[in-house]
């Protein structure tokens, strides 16, 4: 018997097999289909240089709070774990307990400490991400009169304090009707929560790199003369799988770029609905040029100088299916997206910079099968 | 200040029919034991009620008054 | 304030051990309790901290999170993995998938309030199910670092093209 014939797959065929089909009641083709035997002679084996010729970035924003980039070449298994990470895994400092002295707002304590625990939190990266340890709490430690156990130290806990009182404003003016200009601190903001640092905090968090809410404009409760609040929090460090106050991002999130193939020619009024079938800018029009209107077969013959449709940029596209409920449309384009371009958007809460999350997911998940790597052998052993 | 001298009644309290052993001046000591004190829903000032006192602010006449807050420190969970 | 002590005697972890179905297989390699024992009996802040601080890196690394279930062969095994989810089990799955000697791969959490995740491995004569796993782990690894380096060039091509 003689060896087996490699097959290599035509561009045609790779592309099919690469576009998730979108009609207007379903979707096909939704399951990647290169791995090994699958195709017979093909051959669809793991191989890192393939991986690394074949993957691209392209960034399309980088702000510190908001991100945007495609990973284009990568499968949505690898994909969806970076996501996933950036949600979940990524570690963050905020508020954990709350110690109430008084509260004589209307606010009550349960509700004001949820509160509190969701307003994110900046400060020194140094401090934050590598002096900062994780709080584990300790068995059998002893607890002061206030069930604080002593346990808490500079690198684990971070103090805070929020005193407020209401009062009235005796400069108000006659008749004002506003609380904010009849009383002071009627409002208590983000702002007001003062940072105690401990031990070798004041090295790592001073100046502007104190920590200090993200947003200082958030409002906390409202309040009217001779009501107070008075508590003391510690912030620890803990992840999102734990709570969403812990998550690192607002969103991270992925979608498929979206690919728009017209396969006939739509022309002339037609062409204009069409675009009109999508968002600004996804669809252009151009004039049919002599050269097509001249090639026999292409659709365009005779029609030089009438405008014809073009996707100018998918990636505009929202894939609401517009155009495939007009029988005109039908059949001349086919929807669908591509399975191996994620875009990416990442939404950070100000803690790290949006890159810098996705940067530390893929770091995360590379110490997380580097340990198991150990862990299979210490398993074998 | 009051409330921290509060005690829990017994099944046997003098106020539910009352028993040779525990005469009722015990529960209550002297006045200013009896002093429950709230704070006025409108000026937000202390006001002292006697028991059996109207519940009314003395200062401003108001009729809704708030019961005092504990002093002890409360811990939360900011969750 | 002060924390509420349980009167009957408690075994934390143990307690959920005793309905497990499978009685035959070894028990679960989930830390007991947190072997944590080291006297701090000097609180002070600054000299208590590089002992802590040694601790906090040891610790992880004590624990077996993987192991081979009961049952297993050569070719043919189921392994699980403690603490991970969807998250390593998807992601290895596709990984090993990808592996030619490699006949077969699937993960499950069979049951969503056991923080455990089982991956299933059945190979040709070509190599072994620990073999496959241990060369799916690593390619995960590869993956990872030719994805920084994309992303970090692609980042800094981006500024450039931005500030210019």
């Amino acid at each position: 018997m003689s060896r087996r014939r490699v097959v290599i797959p035509s561009e045609e065929e790779l592309e099919r097999r690469n576009t998730v089909g979108i009609q207007a009641e379903h979707i096909s083709n939704v399951q990647a289909t290169d791995f090994p035997r699958h195709y017979p002679g093909e051959d669809n084996s793991w191989n890192i240089n393939k991986f690394r010729n074949g993957f691209r970035v392209q960034f399309h924003k980088n702000d510190p709070l908001e991100a945007s980039f495609s990973l284009i070449g990568i499968h949505a298994a690898v994909a969806n774990a970076f996501r996933r990470i950036m949600i979940a895994d990524i570690p963050t400092l905020a508020i954990e307990t709350v110690f109430i002295e008084n509260n004589t707002s209307v606010i009550q304590d349960e509700v004001l400490s949820h509160r509190l625990g969701l307003i994110p939190f900046k400060g020194g990266r140094e401090g934050l991400h590598s002096f900062l340890k994780w709080y584990k709490r300790k068995p059998n430690t002893a607890t002061d009169n206030l069930g604080v156990s002593d346990d808490h130290f500079d690198y684990n806990t971070v103090l805070l304090r929020l005193q407020v009182k209401c009062t009235h404003n005796e400069d108000a003016a006659e008749g004002e009707r506003d609380p904010r200009k009849l009383y002071h601190h009627a409002h208590v903001y983000a702002r007001d929560i003062e940072f105690v640092p401990v031990g070798r905090q004041a090295r790592y968090f001073s100046g502007a790199d104190a920590i200090v809410p993200v947003n200082p404009d958030i409002l906390i409760a409202k309040m009217r003369p001779e009501q107070e609040i008075d508590l003391s929090m510690h912030m620890y460090k803990g992840v999102g799988s734990d709570h969403a106050k812990f998550s690192p991002v607002a969103t991270a999130s992925y979608r498929l770029l979206p690919a728009i193939k017209i396969v006939e020619p739509i022309l002339g009024v037609d062409a204009e609905k069409f675009a009109k079938c999508f968002p600004k800018g996804v669809i252009g029009l151009r004039k049919v040029t002599r050269q097509e209107a001249a090639k026999q077969g292409s659709g365009y013959e005779g029609h030089e100088g009438e405008l014809k449709a073009v996707v100018e940029d998918p990636m505009k596209d929202t894939v609401s299916r517009e155009c495939l409920r007009h029988d005109e449309f039908n059949k001349k384009v086919k929807l669908g997206r591509k399975m191996d371009h994620f875009i990416f958007s990442v939404e950070s809460t100000g803690q790290w910079e949006s890159d810098a999350i996705f940067l530390e997911s893929v770091a995360h998940l590379k110490a997380k099968c580097k340990t198991f790597e150990q862990q299979v052998i210490n398993m074998v052993r | 200040m009051s409330r921290e001298s509060y005690q829990v009644p017994t099944g046997n309290s003098p106020t539910f029919g009352g028993s040779a052993a525990f005469p009722a001046r015990e529960f209550i000591p002297d006045s200013s034991a009896s002093t429950m004190f709230y704070i006025c829903g409108d000026c937000a000032v202390r006001v002292p009620l006697e028991k059996g006192a109207p519940i009314r602010c003395q200062k401003c006449g108001a009729r809704v008054l708030y019961k005092e807050r504990t002093k002890r420190m409360v811990q939360f969970e900011a969750r | 304030m002060a924390p509420r002590s349980k009167t009957k005697t408690e075994t934390p972890q143990g307690a959920g051990d005793e309905d497990a179905p499978m009685s035959d297989a070894p028990t679960s390699h989930q830390p007991t309790t947190e072997e944590v024992d080291e006297s701090m009996a000097d609180p002070d802040e600054d000299e208590a901290v590089p002992e802590a601080e040694n601790e906090e890196d040891m610790l992880p690394e004590e624990v077996q999170r993987v192991r081979i279930l009961p049952g297993s062969t050569e070719h043919a095994a189921s392994f699980e993995f403690l603490e991970e989810g969807h998250t390593l089990g998807n992601a290895l799955r596709f990984i090993i998938n990808r592996n030619p000697d490699v006949e077969l791969c699937a993960y499950a959490i069979p049951h969503p309030s056991e923080p455990k995740m089982n991956v299933r491995i059945q190979t040709f004569e070509g190599t072994t199910a620990i073999e496959a796993l241990t060369k799916g782990l690593r390619d995960l690894q590869d993956i990872c670092d030719v994805v920084t380096d994309k992303f970090v060039d692609a980042r800094q091509e981006f500024a450039s093209g931005v500030t210019a």
